[in-house]
């Protein structure tokens, strides 16, 4: 028991105290530096309930998170298994894919600036004549966006479903040859069913960095044109640390972990139902 | 029980130990330099030459035993502004003398971070200042900062081509438009983009969108502390931006662009008119530039049957804290730097206007800057951003709005409609 105080104190003071700490801020209008302390009840969840701006900035990341996402779990498991069917070079494959990882995303975010840029921008001089405004325009911006994240992240996905394609007993393949399967069965029995927990494990991980990303539109659009590309972080942000309203910003802040916490735990459920059945 | 938390604590206890004998290190360590020390924040000055070292080790020259540490602020206006608030808020007395933009002044005065500089200053001592950089520093009637570096916008226009199709530079919006098309006709050339500002959702966007309400006679905050007092007006002005974008007059990316992008297309020579601030002729006069001796200033346009046009006013303050430990020296300090030779020095040396005056006409500085005195009347007659503590919480509640109207999602007046709405939830709370 005694042993466990340490951790349990340490979690008390790291998770639980800020955690009710920013819950009691979200009851308050609260901004410290124009002296303003008072109650107010739900008033700034009553006002989150029909702010168009917070609707419209949990549009941008529902959408930012399962497009991204989606993208990429399908190219990242594309280029795993590229790199698995190559013959030489998949270490140096291997490194060049980790390279867009190990990046920072503000790294990231500049360097698509400057591929976005309207006029000397690399993909609009590509494009030529029929050039596009990649961050001002409000159907592209998201977009662009989500583009720069699979660039960055894409990696991560591929670099986890390698190292399961690498642990794949090459007897399930040899047996698969014999029973006369073709590439495609072979891919569709064999390497996606054992691929499907690694899957799932990542989809959960980068689901749950999607929808808390800040970063990248932070430096590429700033949350425009329109706020199409503001996403709840980006939100709370303004809300939190440029404007200082601590009360309306914690209760953005509570949202936004309520709803990370409903899809972790639905993900869990999911992968949990998964071990059983496999089990 | 009592082994197995003894086991936990030893080295916890040593740990502390160790901590203690480092900060007693420390402190040890104070008495002996009886050197003091002001620290200076403030951002890297851009230029041909940073001027800032050589003026702080002038007032350490004037002033001995007081060493200065200027201390580099983050990259960017939005990070530089969270570090001032973390600090100030936790009372760190990090710090001594503050660059500060001159938007923050209020909000800073109001949370009790600056100190007072009414008292020390001698009565007329700020006169020779712009009166709008002065009424920025201002705040319930008390002095919180020294006016340092002036900011306003300009009109750049194309001395060539608008000679070549013999046309004066437009007083107003709806001429600006007509010699768009009548040039752009003229030259045939597809490449060549009309009229440059800044419309990307960021601070630089309310700049432009203020110009614009202030040329069709509508403000963003009354001196009732009303918002948008004006909105039809206000939304018309917000049309007429949405419509140069529309007709092609502005580039569709008007919309993602900030002062650099829009300055760097001028600078290429695609652009007829732009829209941006002082710094950016030194950068069309330098040797490798396209539009080099092709480029001049005029004041902003105003709206035919409307208001002159007027630059939004802006720069840098100087502000001591009030957590400092030698408020006199700091004050000293501020002052120096923003004083008449220091303010030549950084005009000489970086491409940032002074807030005096009288430099405007001094021969040195005319000689390496031509254009000053013509410089001195437009930021005279700018109008600065509302001086108000709430500031930052009215732009970014705001540039969503605005941004909403120019990409075309939203009708202007539902744009104000909004602004207006959140607004009053988001002040009301702090009224």
């Amino acid at each position: 028991m005694l042993l466990l105080a340490p951790t349990v104190l340490a979690l008390a003071a790291l998770t639980v105290y800020p955690g009710v700490w920013v819950l009691w801020l979200s009851l308050q209008h609260r901004i410290p530096i124009f002296e303003v302390s008072r109650f107010a009840g739900l008033d700034n969840y009553a006002f989150l309930a029909v702010d168009p701006r917070f609707l419209n900035a949990g549009r941008a990341t529902a959408i930012f998170t399962v497009a991204s996402v989606a993208l990429e779990v399908v190219l990242g498991l594309t280029a795993a298994l590229a790199i698995h069917a190559q013959r030489g070079g998949r270490r140096l494959a291997l490194s060049f894919l980790l390279l867009a990882w190990a990046m920072p995303a503000v790294v990231t975010a500049k360097l698509f600036e400057w591929l976005y840029h309207p006029t000397a921008g690399l993909i609009n001089v590509a494009l030529g004549a029929r050039s596009l405004n990649w961050l001002g325009d409000p159907g592209l911006a998201l977009p662009a966006v989500v583009l720069a994240d699979v660039w960055r992240t894409m990696p991560f996905v591929a670099v986890l479903c390698y190292a399961r394609l690498l642990a794949i007993p090459a007897e399930l393949y040899e047996a698969a040859q014999v029973d006369g399967a073709g590439r495609l069965a072979t891919l569709t029995r064999i390497t996606l069913p054992m691929l499907g927990r690694i899957l799932l494990v990542a989809v959960l991980f980068r689901t749950l960095d999607a929808l808390r990303a800040f970063d990248i539109m932070f430096v590429l659009t700033g949350g425009g044109p329109a706020g199409m590309t503001e996403t709840l972080t980006v939100y709370a942000y303004r809300a939190l640390f440029q404007t200082l309203q601590l009360g309306f910003g914690s209760a953005l802040s509570v949202v936004v972990f309520l709803l990370v916490m409903a899809v972790a735990w639905a993900y869990l459920k999911f992968l949990r139902a998964g071990t059983t059945v496999a089990a | 029980m009592s082994a197995s938390a003894g086991r936990v604590l030893r080295p916890l206890r040593s740990v502390l130990v160790v901590w203690l004998l480092a900060l007693g290190g420390c402190a040890g360590g104070q008495p002996e330099s009886e050197v003091v020390t002001l620290v200076f924040k403030y951002a890297r000055i851009l230029g041909r030459a940073d001027p800032l070292p050589a003026l702080l080790r002038s007032f350490e020259a004037a002033h001995p035993g007081i060493r200065v540490k200027g201390e580099a602020l983050p990259w960017t206006s939005d990070d530089q502004h969270q570090f001032y608030v973390i600090n100030l808020e936790g009372r760190s007395p990090g710090f001594d003398v503050m660059m500060l933009d001159c938007i923050w002044v209020p909000e800073f005065a109001r949370a009790g971070w600056l100190t007072d500089l009414t008292t020390h200053l001698r009565p007329d001592e700020l006169a020779p200042h712009f009166p709008s950089a002065v009424a920025a520093a201002t705040y319930g009637g008390r002095v919180w900062a020294l006016p340092w570096t002036m900011n306003v916008g300009l009109l750049y226009y194309r001395t060539d081509l608008l000679a070549k199709h013999g046309l004066r530079p437009p007083e107003t919006y709806e001429e600006l438009v007509d010699q768009v098309r009548r040039i752009r006709i003229a030259e045939r050339d597809p490449a060549l983009d009309g009229y440059l500002w800044q419309g990307k959702q960021y601070e630089g966007l309310v700049v432009n969108v203020l110009e614009a309400l202030w040329a069709n006679g509508a403000r963003v905050l009354a001196e009732d502390g009303s918002v948008f007092p004006e909105p039809a007006r206000a939304a018309d002005a917000l049309r007429f931006l949405r419509g140069l974008i529309e007709t092609g007059v502005s580039p569709a990316w008007t919309t993602a662009a900030d002062e650099e992008l829009s300055r760097r297309a001028f600078g290429d020579g695609h652009a007829i008119f732009l829209r941006n601030w002082p710094y950016a002729m030194e950068l069309f006069e330098t040797a490798d530039s396209a539009v080099r001796g092709k480029v001049a200033v005029v004041s902003l346009p105003g709206r035919a049957r409307g208001e002159r046009g007027v630059g939004s006013t802006g720069g840098a303050h100087l502000g001591v804290s009030r957590r400092s430990r030698h408020p006199e020296l700091a004050v000293a300090l501020a002052r120096h730097l923003a004083s008449e030779p220091a303010q030549r020095a950084i005009a000489l040396g970086a491409a940032l206007s002074p807030t005096r005056q009288a430099l405007y006409h001094d021969p040195e500085l005319v000689r390496a800057h031509p254009e000053m005195p013509r410089l001195h009347a437009f930021a005279l007659a700018g109008r600065p951003r509302p001086v108000t503590p709430y500031y930052l919480l009215i732009s970014s509640t705001v540039q969503p709005e605005f941004s909403a109207a120019l990409v075309g999602v939203k009708p202007p007046e539902r744009a104000i409609a909004d602004a207006r709405a959140r607004l009053s939830y988001f002040l009301g709370a702090i009224r």
